[in-house]
């Protein structure tokens, strides 16, 4: 039989279940602008009911948990993204850098190799002339100038990134500590069947802060997530986290190593992974087709000096030093300072300009390399160009697929005010009609209380 | 069905990549370049460093052949001052050949040919901008002296070496005669001809004088064949201006097909693009102040 004691008993818990609900719709509101923040749901259940005979009566309301919406297979697809979008951002920002040493035709080594070849033909109309001498001499040191300061430019890039390494690795170390403090918490209370609640959302933070960092490979366990690198390579397990160490490497870099043993090339994605693809890939590969073009121009050029003579009828001296292997356009250097030693005759003769001819021709030569120079040097261009448009393209493909995914887990996870205004006022005229059953209920039994004291004189 | 409440990023990001498009268009219509960076299109940009370098040496033949117009120039004009005189020397001659002439004014003329024999060897001997232009290769060196233990009264101390230059891609041109192909020619020897015109009239014998000045005939009529190699060469060097000038024109048209940018377009793109981000914005502010929470009391 249904009693008022049951009734009031009802009505307060239906107060403290609102009360829990106002609870979850005050926090939402308040967290609607924190990142990583996911809106919490009141989860409200009947309570078990009491049966009476063939009466069963209801026991109001159970507030059974706050859970939080998440769609982790969506902050999983994001994680990705984010390590794919910040590897490409890198990459196009270490890029710019580096094509701006190659984006003005009328500079650098492709213009100061026409400049050099025009002194040459110059001195061809009067190869006895001084003046046009010099000018070879200044084309050629300008030319090795250029090649020297577009490698230190491009060495000065490559140390730039690799100083950020250090930093980089020391966030990810930084970053696996706080997700393993958390990882292991979060794990026990899935495991209980509780929901993680803002413990979950720091960690999933963290997680999207280290995926911009690296790629990380997610694997849920009993014992909360196992982070990995992309090669597999532990990052947390658990309540653990290992931290990646930094060691000098044998070229000067900054190699990255786990418990001894070298990882850096295997590490791909995020901040990392696009800077060690442009510090170990990228501008190595650059470096090498430059020296190649400088110590085989100069090899050409020194050549076709050797083959004629002198303002002073000597057989040419090399123009340039002899330079190969790394490092080769750094040391480029013009050999000879007097412009009576450029080899302009054929015959030994200070008037003949037999000898230009062989000069000239380095211009149009195939190099070993495969092109003439300048046709190699536009290749430069083209290669920088082209790296960066990828980049670029890269970036706004994936910063466009990673907005569609946030916004797919915005419409699951964030907060709509309107909606939450909508159920602030819900639970609060229940609670209100809760507290109302209260008095009505108070009032019941204070008539029940009169009914006893109720017998009064008659008049 | 639910959206995401939270718009701000999609729309900022919306903005960022508007103000980018109007940064390339202004940036484009600031240069009057599409290509400003090797990546806004690479081959183009590539194809730009070899355009660039071709108008560079386009420049430069263009050059070579304004300097080599002067020596040509002066080569021809010297040889035409070496036909003058010997036509006076034949002149001389003729009338040197005239039996009915005194010993002393067959000396007289002699010494008038000896004059002009000297004022030839000067004019073989000049210089252009401190280089000789007869004297084949060895430009430094006074080409001929007089010698008169040489049969022609001269001594050639240059080569017979011919410079060429590159006026135009793939085209070289001769620049150069040297001094003893000119005067000392196998076809008819300027210097040996005066050198015997000389001898003839000093002694006296009139049929000699005669067989003399016919051999300055012919080696006059020798060096008019060869200064004709100065004549084409100069208006070689003239077609070849008109022709580098008209390259320059196509290059530097090609180069403007190539990284130029479309003025019209990008201005066009350039209101288009403020006109989307003054949308956008116009959007933003209409969309941000709406709530529930406006319509409560």
């Amino acid at each position: 039989m249904g009693s008022l004691s049951s009734s009031m008993w009802i009505a307060s818990e239906a107060l403290g279940a609102d009360q829990g609900a106002l609870d979850a719709t005050s926090n939402n509101i308040a967290n609607q602008n924190t990142p990583g923040y996911t809106r919490e749901i009141p989860i409200l259940t009947e309570a078990a009911p009491t049966e009476e005979g063939n009466v069963t009566y209801g026991n109001g309301v159970v507030l059974q948990q706050i859970q939080s919406v998440r769609d982790q297979v969506l902050e999983i697809q994001i994680a990705d993204q984010n390590q794919q979008q910040s590897s490409a951002q890198t990459q196009y920002n270490a890029l710019q850098q580096v094509q701006s040493l190659f984006s003005d035709p009328t500079q650098g080594i492709g213009a100061d190799f026409t400049n050099f070849f025009n002194s040459i033909s110059q001195l061809s109309t009067d190869p006895a002339s001084m003046p046009d001498r010099q000018a070879v001499l200044t084309a050629a040191q300008t030319l090795a100038g250029d090649f020297n300061s577009t490698e230190s430019n491009l060495d000065s890039i490559q140390s730039g990134l690799n100083q950020s390494v250090t930093s980089t690795v020391s966030q990810i170390n930084t970053l696996t500590q706080q997700i393993a403090q958390i990882n292991l918490q979060v794990g026990q209370m899935q495991k209980l069947g509780e929901d993680p609640g803002s413990l979950g959302d720091q960690e999933t933070e963290l997680i999207q802060q280290l995926s911009q960092l690296t790629n990380v490979n997610q694997i849920q366990t009993e014992n909360g997530l196992t982070l990995t690198t992309g090669n597999g390579t532990p990052l947390v397990v658990g309540g653990q986290s290992f931290a990646l160490q930094t060691t000098n490497g044998p070229n000067g870099m900054t190699d990255i190593s786990f418990q001894g043993q070298d990882i850096t090339s295997s590490l791909q994605g995020g901040q990392l992974g696009g800077t060690l693809q442009v510090r170990d890939t990228v501008i190595p590969g650059l470096l090498s087709q430059i020296d190649n073009l400088a110590s085989q121009f100069a090899t050409s050029i020194n050549a076709a000096q050797a083959s004629g003579y002198d303002l002073n009828g000597n057989a040419g001296q090399p123009m340039f030093s002899d330079t190969t292997g790394a490092g080769a356009a750094s040391n480029l250097t013009v050999a000879i300072t007097n412009p009576s030693l450029i080899a302009a005759s054929s015959d030994g003769t200070q008037g003949s300009n037999g000898n230009v001819a062989n000069l000239l021709a380095v211009q149009t030569q195939t190099l070993p390399a495969g092109e003439n120079p300048i046709d190699t040097y536009a290749n430069l261009v083209s290669q920088t160009g082209n790296l960066t448009a990828q980049a670029q393209a890269e970036v706004t493909a994936s910063t466009a697929s990673l907005n569609q995914l946030n916004d797919q887990l915005g419409s699951i996870s964030g907060v709509n005010v309107d909606e939450e205004t909508t159920n602030l006022m819900n639970y609060q005229r229940a609670y209100e009609a809760a507290a109302r059953v209260i008095t009505t209920v108070d009032e019941l039994t204070q008539s029940v209380l009169d009914m006893g004291s109720g017998v009064t004189a008659a008049p | 069905m639910r959206v995401n409440p939270n718009y701000t990023p999609d729309i900022l990001n919306d903005l960022f990549q508007q103000q980018a498009q109007e940064q390339t268009y202004t940036t484009e219509l600031a240069t009057g370049l599409r290509v400003n960076e090797p990546s806004d299109d690479p081959s183009a940009a590539a194809a730009d460093v070899e355009n660039q370098a071709l108008q560079s040496q386009t420049d430069q033949y263009l050059q070579n052949t304004s300097n080599l117009e002067g020596s040509l120039q002066t080569a021809d004009s010297t040889l035409s001052s070496v036909v003058s005189a010997l036509n006076q020397a034949i002149s001389l001659g003729t009338q040197g050949a005239n039996g009915d002439l005194s010993a002393a004014d067959q000396q007289t003329i002699a010494q008038q040919v000896q004059s002009i024999q000297s004022q030839i060897v000067q004019l073989a001997n000049t210089s252009y901008e401190g280089s000789y232009i007869f004297g084949g290769t060895a430009t430094q060196t006074v080409p001929f002296t007089l010698d008169s233990t040489q049969p022609s009264g001269v001594l050639y101390n240059g080569n017979a070496g011919v410079n060429t230059v590159e006026i135009a891609q793939g085209n070289s041109m001769q620049v150069n005669l040297p001094g003893n192909q000119l005067f000392q020619g196998a076809g008819g020897s300027v210097m040996g001809s005066l050198q015997q015109l000389v001898t003839a009239l000093q002694s006296g014998n009139s049929a000699s004088i005669g067989t003399a000045t016919t051999q300055v005939g012919s080696a006059l009529s020798y060096l008019s064949q060869q200064r004709v190699f100065y004549g084409s060469a100069v208006s070689q060097l003239n077609a070849n201006q008109s022709y580098l000038q008209q390259e320059q024109v196509n290059l530097q048209s090609e180069q403007n097909t190539l990284v130029g940018a479309n003025m019209a377009t990008a201005a066009t793109d350039l209101s288009q693009a403020q006109t989307a981000q003054n949308a956008t914005l116009a959007a933003l502010a209409q969309i941000i102040p709406q709530s529930l929470l406006n319509y409560l009391k």
